[in-house]
């Protein structure tokens, strides 16, 4: 009776994520593009011949890693502090913490637009504080180097708001007697914050750290909006070049091979990064012995 | 009477009223053909005075219906194929910018419209706005307004606009030097499509060609095409233009050109109106001219939006009917008068009433004189996407512009082989 009750969250599942999916890898060994008049031939593997030899390819996931890597752990670093302030008693805290949520409420696009004025060369602030500080122009948009910093910076901004709000909830199913027994043992935040909080929250952050990377390697509005890819295609990112492959040159079989390729790519990595956070923080059941020996 | 019976009366009446009123709305829809055409908002806007008198001149036999698409070309390009690919498209018509047209009718989309419109039609448009409504022989595409790159330039700072690419660095670098603007020429070196016409208007103005799609003859690593992309750089290297312009799209070109920051911009006839505004701190110092070139070379990147009838459409006649009206003599008069979007006709250019309300007129008569389309191929977005990664390399200082176009010139090759469409 249980199991029937699954049903239509299955059938949700399997019509929105298998189905698409399945759909996609029939795709890649198809060639369907406009020069096939949009119908799909048989093409054997060469969507993924090409793919393997695409130097474009390659370029966009290391910008890809590089961005989803760097901004999403800056983001977690910032979030646990943002949760552990936000956790603490103090005046404010409650308008502080529906605050702190706006930057994840906005719309994507809207605050890219926003960034791309505040980066602005010569208009937007951040070229006039640099230049009132003797450090000059910088001109962040048009210099490739500079250009992903500013794509990561953009998403931090953004969505440390919902890591923070995840860790936050962890960090509040964390009973308080916890912290009064290391107290009594005379330990002191250091060894709370080590041997409590971090453990205990491990499952809250594993839930942020997948959810964020899986969305980082897909990042697409941000980078769409901000940079548009450029300068010298130094942010564009996997989804974009998807994106472009569909819909700009209607190239469906290869657009299908590089989606399928992420696919395959982002489930490596959410395993790997699974597995790597088991030995960054030590199991609850470990520390539990020290704290109560 | 009991209340149950006055109620059951009363619910009979009703139903009786709707279905009279719907057998009847079915019977009036037989006789109305409704046609929808979709067009990007700017465009929508402009159009309700014209969709309402038309509606008002063929009441009780078709109603237009026009769809207010998304803002920018790109989303409404997405719009459009994401519609267009589910099958039977839910409009009659589409208003669609120039570099679709290839894409769309190899992809099969469109209806082909040589038997709704004459000869005499064709000639009536002005010589630019007859480019880039057919490919391989059919006319796909009817006008609605004309668009081309322009030069602006500050007629309080000089008497007459340079003509070739020396001249316009010469006379911004001693404008820099007497600090009358801070830069001499701001244009779109953004990675995007605007990119590509700027260069379009270089290679050719040195005498080049980007690509000849007949031959498949590939320009962008000769000599001119070289010498464009390294202008360009020079430019920004010598500090006529600014560092930032490699991001800059239309927006932020126009922003600085607006504040009287720079002596020249490159920009689309839309930005005329922009400078003519209250805010504006060059209203009534701008002039506009062809782009700088070699003598002879003068080109004006084509960028025009014209109206088609998609395949599958069961309104063609009527949707035809809306096409005429929309791009008649006093719809285009009307278009220019109140929203600057530049005619198509010959008559309405050289009529001489808006002539004297607008002079203007007369140098977007001239720069449609010598436009030019990008490559026509269906593999276009291909093309000026490896050029605008060539271009955004080049004037970033990652590569040297004989590196950057001899790679561009590589991949353009490869996607045409790819495509068969070379060996």
């Amino acid at each position: 009776m249980i199991a029937l009750l699954l049903v239509p969250a299955l059938l949700l599942l399997v019509i929105v994520f298998v189905g698409p999916l399945f759909r996609y890898a029939w795709l890649s060994f198809h060639a369907d593009s406009v020069i096939t008049g949009l119908i799909a031939v048989p093409n054997g593997g060469a969507n993924w011949l090409r793919l393997v030899q695409d130097q474009r390819y390659w370029q966009d996931l290391f910008q890809t890693l590089r961005f989803a890597g760097v901004s999403v752990g800056l983001e977690l670093v910032l979030a646990l502090l943002i949760a552990l302030l936000l956790d603490q008693r103090w005046r404010g805290r409650d308008v502080v913490r529906t605050l702190a949520l706006i930057p994840w409420a906005l719309p994507t696009t809207v605050m890219a637009l926003g960034w791309r004025w505040i980066f602005n060369t010569p208009y937007g602030p951040i070229d006039h504080l640099t230049k009132s500080i003797g450090i000059g122009s910088l001109n962040i948009l048009g210099d490739p180097n500079l250009t992903w910093m500013a794509t990561v910076w953009a998403d931090v901004w953004k969505t440390t708001p919902f890591a923070a709000l995840i860790l936050l909830a962890g960090l509040q199913t964390i009973p308080g007697d916890l912290y009064e027994a290391v107290r009594l043992e005379g330990g002191n935040a250091m060894i709370c914050l080590q041997r409590i909080t971090l453990p205990l929250l491990r499952p809250y952050i594993l839930l942020a750290l997948l959810f964020r990377l899986a969305q980082a390697f897909g990042v697409f509005d941000l980078i769409q909006v901000l940079t548009g890819g450029g300068p010298a295609s130094s942010t564009e990112s996997i989804a974009l070049y998807a994106y472009w492959n569909a819909l700009r040159f209607l190239d469906f079989g290869y657009s299908a091979t590089i989606i399928m390729a992420s696919f395959i790519l982002i489930s490596f990595i959410c395993v790997l990064a699974w597995i790597a956070l088991q030995f960054i923080i030590p199991t609850h059941s470990k520390s539990q012995g020290v704290v109560e020996p | 009477m009991s209340r149950n019976a006055f109620l059951r009366r009363l619910l009979g009446s009703i139903f009786a009223v709707f279905i009279c009123s719907a057998l009847f709305g079915l019977a009036q829809a037989k006789t109305i053909e409704s046609v929808s055409i979709l067009m990007a908002a700017p465009f929508a806007d402009a159009t309700q005075d014209l969709v309402q008198q038309f509606n008002n001149e063929h009441h009780g036999e078709i109603k237009l219906n026009v769809i207010r698409g998304p803002l920018e070309t790109e989303a409404m390009s997405d719009l459009a194929i994401s519609s267009l690919l589910l099958g039977k498209a839910p409009f009659d018509a589409l208003l669609m910018d120039v570099t679709w047209l290839p894409k769309y009718a190899a992809a099969g989309w469109m209806e082909p419209l040589e038997n709704y419109f004459q000869q005499g039609d064709v000639e009536s448009l002005a010589k630019g706005a007859r480019e880039g409504n057919s490919y391989n022989g059919h006319l796909y595409r009817w006008p609605l307004t004309s668009d081309m790159g322009l030069l602006y330039y500050r007629t309080d700072l000089m008497d007459q606009p340079p003509e070739t690419p020396e001249e316009l660095v010469l006379v911004s670098q001693s404008l820099q030097q007497n600090q009358k603007v801070n830069w001499g020429y701001v244009w779109q070196g953004r990675q995007y499509e605007g990119l590509s016409c700027v260069y379009l208007e270089m290679i050719d103005g040195f005498g080049g060609d980007w690509l000849e799609t007949r031959s498949n003859q590939i320009g962008l690593n000769s000599t001119p095409g070289i010498e464009a992309a390294a202008w360009l750089q020079a430019l920004i290297d010598q500090g006529v233009s600014p560092k930032a312009v490699t991001n800059y799209a239309e927006p932020e070109a126009l922003q600085s050109f607006k504040v009287g920051d720079a002596a020249f911009m490159r920009n689309w006839p839309y930005a005329w109106a922009e400078l003519q505004k209250k805010d504006s701190a060059v209203k009534g110092n701008v002039g506009i001219t062809t782009m700088v070139a070699k003598p002879g070379h003068s080109t004006a990147t084509l960028g025009s939006w014209g109206l088609t009838v998609l395949r599958g459409s069961s309104h063609i006649d009527a949707s035809i009917e809306a096409i005429r009206f929309l791009t008649s003599d006093s719809a285009q008069k009307q278009l220019f008068q109140k929203y600057g979007y530049t005619p198509t006709k010959r008559s309405v250019i050289e009529d001489p009433e808006l002539l004297e309300e607008f002079p203007i007129l007369s140098e977007f008569g001239k720069a449609l004189e010598v436009v030019k389309p990008r490559p026509q191929t269906p593999l276009y977005a291909q093309v000026s996407d490896v050029l605008q990664r060539q271009l955004s390399s080049i004037l970033t200082g990652e590569k040297t512009a004989q590196i950057g176009m001899d790679v561009a010139a590589s991949n353009t090759d490869q996607i045409l082989i790819s495509a068969g469409d070379r060996q």
